[in-house]
């Protein structure tokens, strides 16, 4: 009985001693804890906090716990029969962050496209844009906006380099905008090209300029701004045609002096003056400004639309110099040397001049202006 | 009569020493650790490691939530609180870290507005000296570039003292970018128009 009794208490303890030998301290696989800290790292680099916020904070918050899990059960025993639950956890964890991986790429490639599709289709609205303004000669209208518009879309561009596209793509919307604001500009200063009964009027003044040539057997001239060309009529017909120059501002109605527009109206040559008279080579002044030109300024002066202190001006011509390397015009109009050679020959003190927006609703500034609206809609 | 009220007092005893108390002062301290890495910057410029921070505190909300829910004496707040002091701590590092990316991009952006000033007054010197050559148009456009450059660069201070960086540099560099560019564009007109001048003798005047 008492040799049974020892055995049986020896049996006990050297089972109790192997399974304590057994038995160990309960630890993550440092393998997989590596490859979740490698993971962590590649999702901050990637910013996945910012391209999928939700997954990134779920695979965040698991991961938090579980560290701090891991320090609070440092010494917790498990037996060799039962399974790791680190082990299972650290499975969970990195599949969690695989995917946050996965949907913050898919996000930020989305992102990216979506802004570069936007940004190539505003750089190219932007180039088109400028190309057209430049062609109808209205530059110096728009002011400091093309600028202001061009440094956006080069910010935009800089913010999709940098990754950044939802700034890249809220940049150029307001980039957007200030093209829409230009082509809003030009539409309220030049909607005159497009205008019905604008073009029908200054067509009548062409008209009554022709049918005086015809009736006084003699020459008067036409300018067309639209086209930039100057027609000169004799008995009532078309006998000759000159590309033209105008003020750099040209295209816009004259307000005042120095705002370099060419002034719209019916004029007569008042003065020819020779080689020698004038720095353009040869020159035909005109009797701007008129009656009509003198009531447009006082009414506009009156009503505040131009600057208190502005004068009218005066001496606009039709002048040679379009070919020298340093000539100018502030609002004239201005001919190849060998064109006001023959214009000089064919016109005298007293010949009608008439300037014209454009003879038809068709001209190539409403066409751009309509070009720049059906954009602005697209 | 005593044992009556032992049995009826052990109870009430057990409760009034179980029952832990959630740590409302230290929420309330990591709430502002956070709300100070927030203001000094830091999903700017430490963007993940703040996602981190707030999974922190919000982590230990949770857990102090799941507390309230268990019966009064069997609450334990103590792992709520090590992840409340972990934030705190961490929001200090956030803080800091931020505070050392954040001086970085400002520095960045002022070197870049620094560069748009030179680029600008460079081009503003060339217009002044532009003479008047044959394209008047052009001339009026680039002065108006000119000047809008110059105006653009208020904008890139504004966005300094919003302590947008980011913003501050891109506009400076498209302004220096661009200054450049209107600089060798006048730089090129003059060279033309004075090799015309020497090929064609004297200029013809300004009319009115």
């Amino acid at each position: 009985m008492g040799v049974s009794l020892t055995m049986s208490l020896r049996v006990c303890l050297v089972v109790l001693l192997s399974l304590g030998g057994a038995g160990c301290l309960q630890k993550a696989p440092p393998d997989m804890l590596a490859a979740i800290e490698a993971l962590d790292r590649q999702l901050v680099e990637t910013r996945a906090a910012e391209f999928a916020p939700e997954e990134y904070a779920r695979f965040v918050k698991h991961w938090l716990t579980f560290k701090a899990r891991l320090q609070a059960d440092e010494d917790v025993i498990r037996w060799p029969w039962e399974v790791n639950p680190l082990v299972a956890d650290l499975r969970r964890i990195e599949e969690e962050g695989t995917s946050a991986g996965q949907a913050a790429a898919q996000a930020r490639e989305s992102q990216r496209q979506e802004a570069e599709t936007r940004l190539a289709v505003l750089e190219q609205r932007a180039r088109s844009f400028s190309t057209r303004v430049n062609e109808m000669g209205s530059r110096v209208v728009l002011g400091q906006k093309p600028i202001e518009t061009e440094l956006l879309v080069k910010q935009a561009r800089s913010y999709l380099d940098q990754g950044f596209y939802v700034r890249a793509i809220q940049t150029g919307q307001e980039a957007a905008r200030l093209i829409d604001g230009q082509a809003a500009i030009l539409s309220t200063e030049l909607g005159r090209y497009a205008d019905e009964r604008s073009v029908d009027l200054w067509r009548q003044m062409v008209k009554r300029t022709a049918d005086w040539s015809r009736s006084h057997r003699a020459a008067a001239i036409v300018v067309n701004k639209a086209d930039r060309r100057l027609t000169l009529y004799r008995n009532g017909k078309v006998v000759a045609a000159y590309p033209v120059r105008l003020g750099y501002n040209g295209i816009l109605e004259k307000r005042y002096q120095g705002d370099g527009a060419t002034p719209e109206g019916m004029y007569r040559v008042v003065r020819k003056r020779e080689r020698g008279q004038t720095s353009f080579y040869k020159a035909l002044l005109l009797d701007y400004p008129n009656s009509e030109d003198q009531q447009r300024f006082q009414k506009a002066r009156s009503a505040g639309a131009i600057p208190a202190e502005a004068f009218i001006g005066g001496q606009i011509e039709i002048h040679g110099g379009a070919d020298l390397p340093m000539s100018q015009t502030l609002g004239c109009v201005m001919l190849a040397d060998r064109h006001i050679d023959a214009l000089f020959r064919s016109v005298e003190v007293g010949t009608p001049v008439t300037i014209v927006g454009a003879v038809n609703v068709t001209n190539s500034i409403a066409m751009t202006l309509a070009e720049l609206e059906q954009s602005e809609e697209g | 009569m005593r044992r009556m009220l032992a049995l009826i007092l052990s109870p009430v005893l057990l409760v009034a020493v179980g029952c832990a108390k959630a740590p409302t002062e230290k929420v309330a301290a990591a709430e502002k650790a956070v709300g100070e890495a927030r203001m000094a910057g830091a999903p700017q410029y430490l963007g993940e490691d703040f996602a981190k921070l707030e999974s922190l505190l919000n982590g230990a909300k949770s857990e102090i939530a799941a507390q309230q829910g268990k019966v009064a004496f069997l609450r334990d707040y103590a792992k709520a609180e090590q992840g409340l002091v972990a934030a705190q701590s961490e929001a200090v590092r956030v803080i800091a870290e931020a505070g050392k990316k954040k001086e970085e991009a400002k520095s960045a952006a002022v070197q870049a507005q620094q560069a748009a000033q030179a680029a600008v007054k460079t081009a503003q010197e060339l217009v002044a000296q532009a003479p008047v050559g044959k394209d008047r148009a052009s001339l009026e456009a680039i002065k108006a570039d000119a000047d809008g450059l110059n105006g653009s660069l208020a904008e890139v201070q504004a966005a300094i003292d919003k302590e947008d960086y980011l913003a501050a540099q891109a506009k400076a560099t498209a302004i220096q970018e661009k200054g450049q560019a209107v600089a060798t564009e006048i730089q090129t007109a003059i060279d033309k128009i004075n090799a015309a001048k020497g090929a064609k003798g004297k200029p013809a005047k300004t009319k009115k």
